[in-house]
């Protein structure tokens, strides 16, 4: 029997990417002609709320005019043994999954943003109250979620109402996100691998933690704590973080332990806050990637969506070349956005103070998270096109790199940057190719007592070569 | 300290090369006196220089030879066994023959009906490999002395893998197009081994003759890149999506005031050269240029002015509707009675290529002007240029000439297109001889009593090629007559289609990234091929929809991407117009020509080098056994008609790709089928353990004809699932196998089980319904595995 026989319409992943215009439209609830809308989820004691329940406040479907557009709130409460407060974001946020997933429904952003739209045609099929919603998404959610025990749903359509608890709504926002940005991976004892990637990257694991979001920018620890709840064998799943080695860099036995299993042995140690020694591998979706810049000795963070060439003349794609396929790489280090308005970010290498080169875009999603002062100190691809441009501006605006720089201006690297591309490479399991290195030492030349030069007479010598490959390769 | 130093170069290469390879280099140095030592007499040989930038180092199998992946092509053979097909039972190749191959009979030479259908098939791959080889070979040559060898390539914006299948397969990295003719040289070298093959008394093995058309494919996919991306670089063609404008499509598109030169073909350079010269004379307002086949792609991408008249199969019906002025043949897929055809409604023709010259007086070495007067007078009905100068100027003004002199010809009467109607004697040889049993006769027959309602349904099922009117006794024009019956619709059809993007960017490779590993994107669907449809070109544009709509990425190349564009929605927009063009979920990019199909294989290697960072030099084993378990590629060729077709997909094949055809497809003598059956043949490496691990019938099939579109659209959305899903990307791949397959064939599929993993597999809006009927069929959790796939011992990695 399926969950959903009795509700007028269809009900699954394939309608995820419907989009419903506006003549198409029977009604839209909240969206941009809206000043006030939101969706909530809140976690309850279980005798705080009735499983099951829907109420609508305000006029329901087959109430309200075709065509227009209501004031819109959309207020869930939820129960469960295992459910804690920090949960409530994440739940909160399957809500766009799921109100896509039916037929004739769409849902756009999210939180006091929201925008959803229901089509003429799944109105004329039944769809004529939200009670269907709700029942709809009680449903969902206990199917997917089963740590919710109990669930209650009110949806708002009263303007007066809407507009009440939409202030609330934004302190509980407010105060979601200073308890997230507040956390930190001191407080905690588990932090989460993910997996996913391996598909792509087998020697990738990220470690999710508070402070450290994964690298595609897209789960958060409170995610990895509730999809490892949900699927304890799945590609996300707990890492007890052991004994902490070294706070400065971020590394943990339990860690290293359980990266040393995922890797088969490729990996042996990861520093969560650093680019360099043991930096944490990058998979292939990283949202950006710092990179090391030797000639000012310090950072620069490009992301995916930067289409021209960085400060020192790479683009995004080259840059994160260097680094892809869950490798360490000294100084190129694929990372998340949200990791940028971390408190840990690179805190080993220096934190801000070492990023000298950022696009404006990320300036503009990471300034209220930055140390004020750095601000006006880091450059944008608006302030400098080139490394000369860059040292004049780093030495104008006296960013704290310069401090380190050698009286003569010759920046010192902390660490030999260049990317190893050759010692990199994945092994080609299975195939040597035949080379005629000789080690240094092999070669008698270095034998020589001081003073005597040796001298190589060749006569009469032919040399035959069927093929000469000259490589270049760095040092 | 004297120096005495004498060098003698010599070079003994085909021609002077100032670039990365050098070949014969001799250094001769009689005397040298240096702090470090002296040196008489050396003399240095050195066959070959490379001067490599190319950090990665060489991989296993750099310029691999006719059998070097043979242990590969069988991996691939011995789960998807040949189920042949034979259209022809008789070998009549040699003298010996015919001889009989049905049954358990070998023919003269000894080979058996097996092989003997393999080998039909290495010949196909043969052809349509050579065609893109001597197109590639044209395009540089031409190229090379127009641009220069060092010409550098740049191919598409933010991308530095900018030849994916020359470094895979050849194993260096070209920089500047006379790069690429070390490529060109190698890839002819192999087609000629593995024509030879196919001699009598060669090769005898129906695999082994698999194997060597696997071969040919692979070469084909070099060779179109080659072409593709020579052109890409010199001739200013858009260098992805982002870059590609809109152009016009269909009747309705061309201004019949002006002068209508139609180009048939798919190369490019004599078009070129016909919108240069427009250009420079300013003529654009005087004289349209229109394509069919790939060259209207190929003029597009030169040119947004340029239109595109319509696929292959349009070319009668063009022609018919009096509308060109003059023909310009370049090569391939043209209807090799153009001439006569011409002819008929006043239209001169001009071939531009040595490969088809149609009998016609070479002029090359003439003066345009006496050409164009030949032309014009009529004293020459057609004539063969092969310098693409020429072509333009000449092209221009006999067109010029000639439209004002073809009044009569250029909107013929209803009564003189209708002509002859009447006689029609109802012995249905018209319906014997049509491909899709078309009900002609009646159409012609309703027609005649003045019911043109049912010829003018069949214009757009009918693939043009004609053969109903050689079979009438009475000769009746009935191509004509459909053109007729729904002309007043075709002449204001005007189709808007997106311009070839060539190559897809290192950068969208890598945005799909995460949709395709959390399995937000259910897959990559790529409508390619040919116009020989069953059921006419609008069954593109439904196979594109109902994918687009579920979030996969859709490609389109060649006709299919120029048919989708006709079917239109209530509001009169089209699927280029409805859906974004973007390498991305729910995204529509017409990647452009034939030859541009190398970008789509292209990509799936991307996505192995640029995310899992596999080495691509060199390496095509194991890109190949990546994309085979990892990449939810699958390819419709919906019309496949040509030779060329086959090659493309067995390019496809040995990557792990599999292809879908139609009805027509089957022709191709033989599918390749897997039998889910057989748990035995689904039994894949698992590459962290090394153990032997079942992984379900995924993905079921490489080579499939499938009826109807409704088979086609539920077994791509089966074709789309690989054993490394994920459980959110198994779980979004089932609801569209088990939603298509209730949708089509009204219920569920009757094999789910072979592809739940377990229960996270099983999308979860779904779960109760769906795990009562796994239960009925006795399903077990577990018992289908979720291995890191491999088929290759090597990839096996031993823990340190």
């Amino acid at each position: 029997m399926s969950l959903f026989e009795d509700i007028p319409v269809d009900v699954g992943i394939i309608y995820e990417g419907e989009r419903i215009r506006g003549r198409d439209m029977q009604i839209e609830l909240g969206g941009p002609r809206e000043d006030y809308k939101f969706e909530l989820v809140r976690a309850r004691e279980m005798d705080e709320i009735e499983d099951g329940k829907i109420t609508i406040i305000g006029k329901d479907l087959d109430e309200l005019d075709e065509g227009t557009n209501t004031a819109f709130g959309l207020f869930i409460e939820v129960a469960g043994e295992e459910i804690e407060k920090d949960l409530e974001g994440v739940i909160e946020r399957r809500l766009h999954e799921y109100v896509n997933f039916i037929e004739g429904f769409m849902h756009l952003n999210q939180r006091y943003d929201i925008q959803m739209r229901l089509s003429k045609k799944s109105y004329k099929k039944g769809f004529t109250s939200l009670k269907i919603l709700g029942e709809i998404l009680i449903r969902l959610y206990k199917s997917e979620l089963p740590f919710i025990e109990k669930m209650q749903v009110s949806i708002i359509t009263d303007p007066e109402k809407v507009k009440e608890m939409y202030q609330e709504a934004l302190e509980i926002y407010e105060s979601r996100d200073a308890r997230a940005r507040g956390m930190s991976d001191d407080e905690v004892d588990v932090f989460y691998g993910c997996s996913l990637c391996q598909s792509f990257a087998p020697t990738h694991l990220c470690v999710i933690t508070p402070q450290r979001y994964a690298n595609c920018g897209a789960i958060s620890w409170f995610d990895g704590n509730a999809t490892a709840k949900v699927d304890p064998k799945g590609p996300v799943f707990e890492i007890p973080k052991g004994a902490l080695i070294d706070a400065v860099t971020g590394e943990y036995e339990g860690v290293n332990q359980v990266i040393r299993e995922k890797s088969l042995g490729e990996i042996e140690r990861v520093q969560l806050y650093t680019g360099f020694g043991y930096p944490h591998t990058s998979c292939g979706c990283f949202e950006g990637c710092a990179f090391w810049i030797p000639e000012v000795d310090a950072y620069g963070v490009v992301h995916r969506n930067f289409k021209e060439k960085t400060v020192n003349g790479l683009d995004f794609v080259t840059i994160s070349d260097l680094t892809a396929g869950g490798r360490q790489v000294d100084g190129f280090h694929g990372l998340s956005i949200e990791y940028m308005r971390s408190p840990k970010f690179m805190q080993a290498d220096g934190g801000w103070d070492k990023v000298v080169w950022i696009p404006q875009d990320i300036m503009d999603r990471t300034k209220e998270f930055m140390p004020p002062e750095i601000i006006p100190k880091i450059a944008t691809e608006n302030d400098v096109s080139n490394l000369d441009e860059l040292k004049k501006w780093l030495r104008d605006k006296n960013h704290p790199i310069v401090d380190t720089w050698k009286p003569e201006e010759a920046p010192k690297p902390i660490a030999e940057a260049q990317p190893q591309i050759m010692s990199q490479q994945m092994p080609m399991t299975g195939f040597t190719m035949p080379s005629l290195e000789l080690p240094a030492s092999a070669l008698p030349i270095q034998g020589l007592p001081q003073g005597v030069n040796l001298k190589i007479i060749l006569k009469n010598v032919k040399i035959r070569a069927e093929k000469v490959i000259i490589r270049a390769e760095k040092e | 300290m004297r120096h005495i130093i004498s060098i003698q170069l010599f070079n003994y290469g085909r021609r002077q090369r100032r670039t990365l390879s050098k070949k014969d280099l001799n250094i001769k140095i009689d005397e040298l006196e240096s702090s470090l030592g002296t040196i008489k007499g050396l003399e240095i040989q050195i066959g070959r220089i490379t001067d490599e930038e190319w950090e990665e180092p060489m991989g296993p199998t750099p310029f691999p030879s006719v059998g070097t992946f043979r242990d590969w092509d069988k991996k691939l053979l011995n789960r998807y066994k040949p189920f042949y097909m034979p259209l022809c039972d008789l070998c009549c190749l040699c003298t010996y023959g015919k001889c009989d191959l049905t049954g358990d009979k070998k023919g003269a030479c000894g080979i058996d009906q097996k092989a003997q259908q393999s080998r039909i098939v290495l010949l196909a791959c043969c052809i349509g490999a050579s065609t893109h080889t001597a197109h590639a070979r044209h395009m540089l040559n031409h190229l090379l002395e127009e641009f220069g060898r060092d010409y550098l390539l740049d191919v598409a914006l933010n991308t530095n893998v900018e030849a994916p299948h020359i470094r895979l397969v050849c194993g260096y990295k070209p920089k500047t197009i006379g790069d690429l003719e070390e490529a060109l040289d190698y890839v002819e070298t192999q087609l000629v081994q593995l024509t030879a093959a196919a001699h009598t008394g060669q090769e005898g093995d129906n695999l082994d003759f698999e194997s060597k058309a696997f071969h040919a494919g692979m070469l084909d996919h070099v060779a179109m890149e080659i072409a593709d991306i020579s052109q890409i670089s010199t001739l200013g063609f858009p260098k992805g999506v982002s870059e590609a404008p809109l152009a016009q499509m269909g009747f309705g598109s061309i201004d019949t005031k002006k002068a209508v030169v139609m180009c048939i073909g798919h190369n490019v350079l004599p078009s070129v050269d016909i919108i240069d010269y427009l250009m420079e004379h300013d003529l654009f307002d005087k004289v349209e240029i229109g394509g069919l086949c790939c060259t209207a792609h190929d003029n597009t991408r030169y040119d947004n002015r340029a239109k595109i008249l319509g696929p292959i199969s349009w070319q009668l019906r063009y022609v018919r509707s009096g509308i060109p002025d003059l023909v310009v043949i370049d090569e391939q897929c043209i209807r090799l009675d153009i001439v006569e055809e011409a002819e008929k409604i006043g239209a001169p023709v001009i071939a531009t290529s040595e490969k088809s010259m149609m009998g016609l007086p070479d002029r090359t070495h003439d003066d345009p002007d006496a050409i164009v007067a030949d032309l014009v007078s009529g004293r020459q009905k057609g004539v063969v240029i092969l310098e693409p100068r020429k072509v333009g100027e000449v092209v221009v003004k006999t067109a010029m000439a000639v439209s004002p002199k073809r009044k009569e010809f250029k909107e013929p009467s209803k009564e003189k297109l209708f002509e002859n109607m009447e006689k029609c004697r109802g012995c249905l040889e018209c319906v014997m001889a049509c491909p899709n049993n078309l009900p002609i006769m009646d159409a012609v027959k309703a027609c005649a009593e003045g019911d043109l309602s049912l010829l003018s349904e069949l214009q757009p099922l009918c693939v043009g090629c004609g053969r109903c009117e050689s079979a009438c006794p009475e000769d009746l024009s009935i191509i004509s007559y459909m053109y007729a019956a729904s002309a007043d619709q075709c002449k204001d059809e005007c189709f808007q289609v997106r311009v070839g993007s060539g190559a897809i960017t290192d950068v969208e490779i890598r945005e799909v990234g995460r949709g395709i590993v959390f399995g937000e994107i259910p897959g990559i669907l790529a409508l390619v091929g040919c116009a020989n449809y069953p059921k006419g070109g609008g069954e593109v544009a439904k196979i594109a929809e109902e994918f687009l709509k579920r979030r996969f990425i859709v490609l389109a190349t060649g006709c299919s991407a120029m048919d989708l564009a006709t079917t239109l929605d209530e509001e009169g927009q089209n699927l280029y117009e409805q859906y974004p063009g973007v390498f991305d979920a729910g995204g529509l990019v017409n990647v452009g020509s034939c030859v541009s199909n190398s970008h789509i294989t292209g990509a799936t290697i991307k996505i192995a080098n640029i995310f899992a960072k596999r080495p691509l030099r060199a390496n095509y084993e194991e890109i190949a056994d990546y994309v085979y378990n990892r990449v939810g590629a699958v390819g419709i060729a919906w019309g496949a008609m040509s030779q060329k077709a086959a090659s493309i997909a067995a390019g496809c094949w040995r990557l792990g790709i599999p292809v879908i055809v139609g009805p027509h497809g089957s022709k191709y003598r033989r599918n390749l089928l897997g039998r889910k059956d057989k748990e035995e043949d689904w039994i894949t490496l698992d590459a962290r353990t090394g153990d032997d691990m079942y992984i379900g019938p995924v993905p079921e099939h490489l080579f499939y004809a499938a009826e109807t579109i409704e088979e086609a659209i539920v077994m791509t959305a089966k074709l789309s699932m690989r054993p490394n899903d994920t459980t959110k990307g198994r779980a979004v791949k089932l609801s569209h196998y088990i939603d298509l397959s209730k949708k089509y064939y009204g219920t569920m599929p009757d094999d789910l089980e072979l592809f739940v993993r377990g229960e996270s597999d099983l999308p979860f809006t779904m779960k109760v319904e769906l795990l009562e009927y796994l239960k009925k069929k006795g399903w077990e959790e577990g018992k289908i595995g979720m291995p890191d796939p491999t088929l290759l011992d090597r990839m096996i990695r031993r823990k340190k």
